[in-house]
């Protein structure tokens, strides 16, 4: 007896995604609700969740000021992070590709384009615990740190007045943010050379016989032709600037899960995993894990709106 | 024959001045080429002068290295690297490849066969299931981590390879599923339906047929999942911590590794720990140098979505 | 190592020292594999006893033979090899099987499910068994026999009486001892003899003769103290010995138990001010504000700064990084003058769990050997083979002490001359959120960026914060 076709179709759509909706549903979307039932809980993480509180937890959370704080962090790295990255990245981008003497062939990148592409993607092969053990080096409070050497050197400052980088309150968010810079330029770098590469040659060819200059090629043709690799960009740097865990969890003045000088450097995820796990308090920490998911949902939905923008075809 | 002559030279002349415009170009600003240079090098600097400093590392001695960070080595010798190579690294190696072995296959063949299912077929549901899915992209994993732990216990899969790979899929599936349903969709669908006129299952057809024409889509999406797999922290700090069970934690190696720094406290062998991540960075480095050439035709690919 | 610890930051023995608390916690609930203990029924009550005496107050059968399990870790295992030598003295015709390694559970948890564990367990490292599981699982020897039981240097006293108080406290599970933690770990300030000698200094007693050598070291061209600035932890212990020192017990009840206005307690008040004038007169090693344990230390060992404080730990963390000669030695807190405790006061903790599992074959035998192990000649042994220090007192003869290496035999000294006047603190252990923001503060104070008053309101909000909290479990001193 042969199947219908509908029916053949039906039970291929049905095997295909069960496998990925059962994983996705127990791993992601399961714990994700379930941070919901819990965060109406005292549940301290050691026993099963037993008193239900209500909103008690949340009530608590408005007043928290390290809370506040760690969500400013945030947001100040969700401003500064995805810009700064994306502008540099199209910036060495543009240089690797259309920055180099122009001949007969056409545009070329400039002089070492191959050596730099490969030298700028490295920091993301790297593990995490490697910029940790060197970035801490770096940013070493006194005079043998890396770059008080070279403040010292340079003669900013003096060994007996070290700068304090990471134990400088109004520097440390700036220092972690340097180093997520530091550390994504080179992947969307390659992102947007590789999407460059797809851009027809004529057009620039044809934009410079319109008597174009390099800066008005890079920022009217472009800019608007990445748009959809920039804004794919800008949605994965805006989820790494809502993270930065890994960073502040390590570098940063603190015995469990960093955060200082006095919560200078607190992102969510540190006072999350605090609380959770120093604290003993995870009911509150689900709770500031819901409130950071409704968040990131309003940011998102504004997000996709500000950037809506016809693409351009080609 | 006059007017071809005159259009040859016509276009000859138009060439010329292609090139002269094309060398002006070059040309425009020194200023601004002296800078763009200097700015490229700095960042090149930037990125490999730490770098060295780590490889260094290994061949100083602990004194130097608690010391000044510009001390250069007094002399050379290997012995670090054995002592790091004795501290298991090499275990942590094993542990992330067997975990990326799993993780990153199962991402790409549900992610692909998820994708494939939405970009291709009309049914019930298949606009809820595909932002479910995609929904899920915008999410840090930290939110969900408590209930995550708790989770992955009842099923008894804390420090074990399966229950951390199966976290990782479920997790890079948003992704997977978001980038490969726009690479399935741009795909032609003549020669999928030639396929099924010739009596071809709809399992064969995408085994045999879409997987391999989505080759560039799947390269670029794995090259992502594999580096953001491999530089998880997050969740193997969590989900792969001895649970005083019967074995020791199977621990990846950002986490072997950040823990390799901690022990440091006690055992204050810091040139082996340098040495720890000179072994851990070269052969990912090596496997980025061979393979960099297909690591940007792979985001090539992935970008003419 | 069990879920939250080491998982980031634990970059010092001391985060162990806080967090175990939270972390032995962390794996209780976790339902996992020693539940199958409870299922090894084995031998459970063939215990073999022999007629209980004086001498043998655990009724010990003399041919029973005894099964050990040493971990063999930093402290080595050559003590292990001097206890046993010791127990086959008393009774020589019981056949002593030692077995060791560095993976506890992965040796030991075959035998607990077979119900056939050994007779005492050496419980270390990081793949240790976690207390609290094998207690809820019933596997745990209270050892309140072995602290009521007579000690065998002084019959008069019991062992109770001969450790190093807090010792049984940290053992406690509930309310009677299942651990014997015997290694101590001594607090205090730490100096360079050879240092000193060549400059002619000499080892200040009170906070003013402290202050003017300070200032004669800073005149030396060298910073006076450094301190482990990333971990405001460091700091927090001169500072609470020097509160506990000026206030006594009374002021340690009060700040344990989140009484108000705790910290506005004139000792905590004047001993802020001391530390803050350190930062004040500039005798801080620049920088140091934010460095590591590890940078602040060898900043010290290299002659950059002349004090430092830390814990016992400090000369093998240093090892290897110590140039030779420099002749390391540990002093108590400087006390400011009319103190309630003396000034040779010092804090101590207790830690490197030993058990008696409950069903072993020969738990009386276990038992005996932790007596002997709380034996003078057990601590003497200990000290010398594993260089660290016991919770026995006495145990450090001068002939032990003659062959310490210096930062231990200083250290000994140390704990030596406080005698009862041991210094302990709860609230840290009890109550991390409040540590959490102590620590914040006293990170901001040894920056200068906020001034004493500053940091006592700060302190006293994040006590207050914590008794009006009805989610934190509450504890009490007495």
């Amino acid at each position: 007896m042969r199947l219908s076709k509908n029916l053949r179709k039906n039970l291929f759509v049905t095997a295909f995604l069960t496998c990925p909706i059962a994983l996705y549903a127990l791993f992601v979307l399961w714990p994700y609700l379930e941070t919901f039932g819990y965060s109406l809980t005292n549940w301290s993480g050691l026993t099963p969740p037993t008193k239900f509180v209500g909103l008690q937890n949340y009530t608590e959370l408005f007043g928290d000021s390290v809370f506040r704080s760690a969500l400013w962090h945030n947001l100040l790295m969700l401003i500064v992070l995805p810009p700064v990255t994306i502008a540099l990245a199209l910036f060495f981008a543009f240089m690797l590709n259309a920055g180099g003497r122009a001949g007969a062939a056409g545009i070329r990148g400039v002089r070492g384009a191959a050596f730099y592409r490969i030298v700028f993607f490295l920091p993301q092969v790297l593990s995490v615990a490697i910029l940790i053990i060197i970035f801490q080096e770096a940013y070493r409070s006194d005079s043998a740190g890396l770059l008080n050497g070279i403040a010292v050197k340079l003669g900013l400052t003096d060994a007996a007045h070290p700068l304090g980088w990471l134990a400088n309150p109004n520097a440390v968010l700036w220092c972690i943010l340097a180093i997520l810079i530091w550390q994504w330029v080179g992947f969307y770098m390659v992102l947007f050379s590789a999407a460059m590469q797809s851009i027809p040659k004529e057009i620039f060819e044809a934009a410079l016989l319109d008597g174009a200059k390099r800066g008005q090629t890079f920022l009217r043709l472009t800019i608007p032709l990445l748009w959809d690799s920039v804004q794919t960009a800008w949605v994965y740097l805006s989820i790494a600037a809502m993270d930065g865990f890994a960073l502040v969890a390590n570098l940063t003045q603190g015995s469990s899960y960093g955060g200082g000088p006095d919560y200078h450097s607190e992102v969510l995820a540190t006072y999350l995993m605090r609380n959770f796990l120093t604290f003993g308090k995870a009911g509150y920490a689900c709770a500031m894990g819901v409130v950071i998911f409704a968040i990131t949902l309003l940011l998102s939905f504004v997000m996709l709106r500000f950037t809506r923008r016809d693409s351009v075809e080609y | 024959m006059t007017t071809k002559t005159e259009a040859l030279s016509g276009t000859r002349a138009r060439e010329e001045s292609t090139d002269r415009r094309l060398r002006r170009f070059g040309q425009d600003g020194q200023v601004l080429n002296a800078f763009s240079h200097g700015f490229l090098a700095l960042w090149a600097f930037m990125i490999i002068f730490p770098l060295l400093w780590v490889v260094l590392g290994s061949f100083k001695t602990n004194a130097q290295i608690g010391d000044s960070a510009w001390a250069w080595p007094a002399h050379w010798s290997f012995d670090a690297f054995a002592r790091a190579w004795s501290k298991g690294i090499g275990g942590y190696f094993a542990n992330t490849l067997i975990v990326m072995a799993m993780s990153v296959t199962g991402t790409m063949l549900f992610g692909a066969m998820a994708a494939y299912v939405l970009a291709r077929y009309k049914f019930r549901g298949n606009r809820v299931i595909y932002y479910g899915f995609v929904a899920g992209a915008m999410f840090p994993v930290y939110l969900a981590l408590v209930p995550l732990f708790f989770q992955v216990n009842n099923f008894h899969m804390l420090n074990t390879y399966t229950g951390l790979a199966l976290v990782y899929i479920a997790f890079s599936l948003p992704f997977t599923v978001f980038f490969l349903y726009a690479f399935f969709r741009t795909l032609p669908t003549a020669v999928h339906e030639a396929a099924f006129v010739d009596g071809c299952s709809h399992t064969r057809a995408f085994f045999q047929i879409m997987l391999p024409m989505a080759k560039p889509g799947l390269i670029s999406v794995g090259i992502f999942n594999v580096l953001g797999q491999w530089n998880q922290y997050l969740l193997p700090v969590v989900l792969m911590q001895r649970q005083r069970g019967d074995t020791e934690a199977h621990q990846m190696l950002t986490q072997g590794l950040v823990n390799l720094l901690a022990a440091q406290g006690y055992a204050g062998d810091f040139p082996a720990l340098f040495a720890g991540m000179t072994i851990a960075m070269l052969p990912v480095v090596a496997v980025y140098l061979s393979f960099q050439r297909q690591v940007q035709a792979g985001l090539t690919a992935g970008t003419l979505k | 190592m069990s879920f939250a610890h080491g998982t980031t930051t634990a970059t010092t023995r001391r985060t162990v020292l806080v967090r175990s608390a939270t972390i032995a916690a962390m794996a209780a609930p976790v339902t996992g594999l020693l539940s199958a203990c409870a299922g090894g029924t084995g031998s459970t009550s063939a215990a073999p006893t022999g007629p209980k005496s004086a001498d043998n107050p655990f009724g010990v059968e003399p041919t029973a033979s005894l099964d050990v399990y040493f971990f063999e870790g930093g402290l080595g295992s050559s003590f292990a090899k001097a206890f046993e030598a010791m127990y086959q003295k008393k009774y020589p015709s019981a056949k002593i099987s030692a077995d060791g390694g560095q993976n506890v559970t992965g040796d030991l948890q075959p035998r607990f499910n077979a119900g056939s564990p050994p007779d005492f367990i050496f419980d270390d490292g990081a793949q240790k068994l976690e207390l609290n599981v094998l207690y809820t699982n019933g596997q745990l020897t209270n050892l309140d026999a072995l602290l009521d039981a007579p000690s065998i240097d002084d019959p008069s006293q019991t062992v109770r009486d001969t450790l190093v108080p807090g010792t049984v406290q940290a053992g406690l599970i509930g309310t009677s001892m299942y651990s014997l933690n015997y290694a101590l770990t001594v607090y205090g300030v730490w100096y360079s003899k050879t240092l000193f000698a060549k400059h002619g200094w000499t080892v200040p007693q009170t906070w003013d003769e402290f202050t003017a050598l300070c200032q004669t070291i800073k005149a030396a061209g060298i910073s006076p103290w450094a301190h482990q600035g990333k971990y405001p932890f460091y700091m927090m212990v001169p500072l609470m010995d020097m509160v506990a020192k000026a206030g006594g017990e009374d002021i340690m009840k009060k700040i344990d138990n989140l009484k108000p206005n705790a910290w506005h307690e004139e000792a905590v008040v004047q001993s802020v001010e001391a530390i803050y004038s350190l930062v004040s007169n500039g005798y801080m090693l620049p920088g140091t504000e934010g460095l590591t344990n590890i940078q602040a230390e060898t900043a010290w060992t290299q002659g950059k700064a002349a004090f430092v404080p830390c814990g016992s730990w400090l000369e093998q963390e240093m090892d290897g990084i110590t140039p030779a000669g420099f002749d390391m030695a540990v002093m108590p807190m400087p006390q400011v003058a009319g103190d309630a405790m003396p000034a040779t006061s010092v804090r101590a903790v207790a830690a490197e769990a030993f058990i008696v599992p409950a069903k072993a074959e020969n738990p009386a035998g276990g038992l005996e050997f932790m007596r002997i192990m709380c034996s003078k000649a057990g601590g003497a042994a200990f000290a010398l083979d594993a260089k660290s220090l016991p919770v026995v007192r006495g145990a450090i003869t001068p002939e032990v002490a003659a062959a310490m290496t210096p930062g231990t035999k200083s250290s000994s000294d140390l704990i030596a001359a406080a005698g009862d006047n041991v210094i302990t603190w709860n609230y840290a252990n009890w109550y991390p959120q409040m540590e959490t923001d102590l620590e914040n503060a006293m990170g901001d104070l040894m920056a200068g960026r906020i001034k004493p008053a500053d940091f006592i309101t700060q302190a006293q909000a994040a006590a207050d914060k914590t008794a009006a909290d009805s989610s934190i479990q509450k504890y009490t001193r007495t």
